[in-house]
């Protein structure tokens, strides 16, 4: 049943991707406003197909229809009902389902969006790739990563259910769907790239049209990357959250470039330069997108997160490929228009600054691709085997990294066009005063460790720098009467925010990075054993049957308070067993616990990991202030019409960013 | 206004003069060498885990990354320098054992590219500044100029 009705809508996506591309390329080449329409209402009958699949899917995972052949190897009776919800991006067929269903949505919203310029060629072009995107990914559906396959054989009565990690946190219902959210929403920007590449448009129009819409993308990337590293924190049992893993890379390398974007764009609308740089930018984020999904699902790189190897690795392959040749060329057929007269008048400028910034999120893009495929290069060159892993990234980026900071501490302060030494002094003393002033502490409590102090100096200055510029703003609102909220939010305003943001998180990131201390412990019961100021004393261990799975349970109790217990839990089908820590947060240092070894049997001794780590909880919360600056920024600023996109070529948003009052220092 | 000027100049000396002090206590470690399991461990965490892919053998406590921590320590404990140690493994696992790869040979362009493409990029921006920056003189008014401008300003005559 499920079988037949997700077969029928994976066709009836892709029939209707297919003939709104051909309506919409016979509309454009005749000019009939009618075709126009009617190609893009296409895109509904898209997103019913995408919706119906997945319908089915889930229809399908529910009633454990085992006669399907992903249900029968990603699903079982015995798997609790969150995770046979999840287990629809379990494994790789149903990762691409969730991918058209995001993409379908993200199309039906710019439909919808822009139904009022339907016969505008510029919407028209971008619905038709958006369309070739999504006929992409569902020809893979119905061709070598066909979710709706069914057993060769008989039905089995039960299934293993999903890989054992991916139903062992109810993370796992959401860190998927955020960063697809993201990942995928990079395809309404590029789309655009596309057509206004292909209709001469090339003003800025189009980029004040798709700016949100990569901002959006931005954000629910950034939440998905990290609700990642908690993921990892909390389920992967190692005590890190960030392995510079392939997958994770995959999820990096497009925000980077996606970041260098949100910055870029900015010389763009006020300078009209850098055309063909920010259109590389949005070329390179959405076909990185595609690259990573190649990289950790054709199995190429094997990784703790891929999932197997499959034909579907050369289409994706193949894809990327054409989406880099067809841009390319565009980007040099149009390239005397692309040529911008405009001159930086000055390196010490605002603009000075993003062109900086962009240097480094190029260099770390190219940094942590370089060192991702590197192991491949190296094989194919001369079939030397080599891994490149944390401590080449680690060192690598750190330099990268300290100096981004460094520039997020002064771009902010700079003016357009030229500095002036006064302008300098008087925006960035204090804000230079207070970071000294923290790292001088630092040291005198006993603080070492240059990289650490530098990360911890510069992102005061950073944090200091956008603090400075939300309290002039808070100020301005309340002399002209505006809301207080208006004062944070804004492109601007919000971005300082989210700059803040990514102060708490690299600070937490050098911190448990410099000064983590971790250490196994063979314990009887009621021994103890202590590390970095905590005593961790073990009680004892039980085994308790669950319905998926064998947990074994250690109770150890932390510093003479309450007791936790990191477990392992053996699920059938699985030869190893997973860990799952136990962690007593605090907001200076995480006490992470894992049980490394239950008692052997005719012994009482476990072997308990214990790791002191400090700030973790920072990261989380840095997370969580990024993506509530993302929302500020996204939020309207002013009055703009609710309904569209002011017309091609207008002049951009204005953003406040010194507001226009004497400023006492 | 100097004076000003000059007081700006004396705050940032003092500031940098600060932070560099403060900077250069601050890098020269607790004073206390590292024991032989800190010295194993920062050796273990640059080395892959032999059965998985890219964690360290110090972070992943799968049997066979236990294996290589407790050689590596019984090494360290031995006298043996980090070099002798990580030639050891190579010999043993292969040299894709090490996570950060040698920076000879092949390998070594995954450390060399990215320097040279910075370099390169930066170069570049130095060259485009340079390029960008305003003519001190205004260019000289050519003829053609001067016609363009009498036309329009006999246009404007009646």
């Amino acid at each position: 049943m499920s079988a037949v009705a997700g077969t029928a809508a994976v066709a009836l996506g892709l029939a209707a991707a297919v003939l709104g591309m051909a309506t919409l390329a016979l509309g454009l080449k005749r000019g009939d406003p009618r075709l126009l329409k009617g190609g893009q209402r296409y895109v509904w009958i898209v997103l019913a197909g995408a919706v119906l699949a997945a319908a089915a899917m889930q229809l399908a995972l529910l009633t454990h229809d085992f006669s399907l052949n992903y249900v029968a190897r990603n699903g079982s009776r015995s798997t609790p009902l969150l995770y046979t919800i999840t287990g629809m991006w379990s494994a790789l067929e149903g990762s691409i389902l969730l991918w058209a269903l995001v993409l379908a949505g993200y199309l039906a919203l710019m439909a919808r969006h822009f139904r009022d310029r339907a016969t505008d060629p510029i919407v028209a072009w971008a619905t038709l790739v958006g369309l070739a995107v999504a006929a992409f990914f569902f020809i893979l559906m119905a061709g070598p990563a066909n979710p709706f396959k069914l057993v060769s054989g008989p039905v089995p009565t039960d299934g293993p259910g999903p890989n054992p990690l991916l139903q062992n946190h109810p993370l796992v219902a959401f860190h998927p769907p955020m960063l697809y959210l993201g990942y995928v929403g990079f395809t309404i920007p590029f789309a655009f790239a596309l057509a206004a590449l292909v209709t001469g448009r090339l003003g800025e129009g189009w980029l004040v049209e798709t700016r949100r819409w990569t901002l959006f993308a931005w954000g629910f990337l950034t939440a998905g990357v990290i609700l990642g590293a908690w993921w990892s924190y909390e389920v992967l049992g190692w005590g890190g959250y960030w392995a510079w893993d392939p997958v994770e890379n995959a999820s990096l390398l497009p925000w980077l470039t996606a970041t260098a974007y949100l910055h870029s764009v900015m010389v763009q609308e006020r300078r009209a330069m850098l055309r063909v740089w920010n259109l590389s930018l949005l070329v390179a984020t959405f076909s990185l997108t595609i690259l990573g999904t190649f990289l950790t699902r054709s199995g190429v790189l094997d990784s703790v997160h891929a999932f197997s190897e499959s034909a579907v690795g050369p289409m994706i392959l193949g894809f990327f490929a054409v989406i880099v040749a067809v841009s390319i060329a565009l980007i040099g057929w149009r390239g005397d228009r692309l040529r911008s007269p405009g001159a930086i008048d000055s390196p010490v400028s605002r603009e000075g600054a993003f062109l900086a910034n962009n240097l480094g999120f190029a260099a770390f893009t190219f940094v942590v691709l370089l060192g991702t495929v590197f192991p491949l290069i190296a094989e194919a060159l001369n079939g030397e085997r080599l891994s490149v892993g944390e401590p080449y990234f680690n060192r690598m980026t750190a330099p990268i990294g300290l100096t981004l900071l460094f520039l997020m501490a002064v771009a902010p302060a700079l003016p357009w066009r030229k500095a002036s030494t006064e302008v300098l002094h008087r925006r960035l003393a204090i804000p230079a005063w207070i970071a000294t002033a923290v790292v001088a502490g630092l040291v005198a409590a006993g603080v070492r460790g240059l990289g650490a102090l530098l990360a911890f100096g510069l992102g005061t200055f950073a944090a200091a720098t956008a603090a400075r510029h939300l309290a002039l703003s808070v100020r301005h609102a309340r002399r002209t009467g505006r809301g207080r909220l208006r004062a944070l939010t804004g492109r601007t305003n919000g971005g300082m925010v989210v700059h803040i943001g990514v102060v708490v998180v690299a600070a937490a990131f050098a911190a448990s990075s410099s000064f983590s201390e971790g250490r196994e412990y063979r314990l009887a019961p009621g021994q103890s054993a202590s590390l970095s100021g905590h005593t961790v004393t073990y009680l004892d261990t039980s085994t308790v049957q669950e319905a998926n799975k064998t947990v074994t349970r250690a109770r150890v109790r932390i510093d003479g308070g309450p007791v936790y217990t990191p477990a392992l839990n053996q699920f059938p089908f699985a030869t190893q067993a997973i860990g799952t820590p136990s962690v007593k947060t605090g907001l200076f240092e995480d006490v992470y616990l894992t049980l490394v070894a239950p008692p052997a049997p005719g012994s009482d001794t476990a072997v308990i990991g214990v790791r002191v780590q400090p700030l973790i909880v920072w990261l989380w919360i840095g997370g969580g202030i990024m993506a509530l600056g993302t929302a500020l920024a996204a939020w309207p600023a002013g009055r703009r019409s609710r309904r569209g996109a002011p017309p091609a070529g207008a002049p951009s948003e204005q953003t406040v960013d010194e507001p226009a009052v004497p400023v006492a220092t | 206004m100097s004076a000003g000027l000059n007081a700006q100049r004396l705050s940032w000396l003092a500031l940098g003069l600060v932070l560099a002090g403060a900077l250069f206590v601050g890098s020269r470690g607790d004073g206390s060498p590292p024991t032989d399991e800190e010295r194993a461990y920062t050796i273990a965490s640059a080395v892959r885990c032999p059965t998985c892919r890219s964690q360290s053998a110090a972070d992943s406590d799968a049997p066979a990354a236990q294996a290589v921590v407790d050689e590596v320590l019984r090494r360290v404990q031995a006298g043996e320098t980090e070099g002798q140690i990580r030639a050891f493994l190579v010999s043993r696992y292969g040299p894709d054992i090490l996570l950060d790869p040698p920076k000879r040979g092949v390998s070594g362009l995954v450390w060399a590219l990215p320097v040279a493409a910075v370099a390169a990029a930066a170069a570049g921006l130095a060259v485009a500044f340079r390029r960008w920056r305003p003519p001190r003189r205004p260019a000289p008014v050519s003829a053609e100029d001067r016609a363009l401008v009498e036309e329009a300003l006999r246009g404007e005559r009646p």
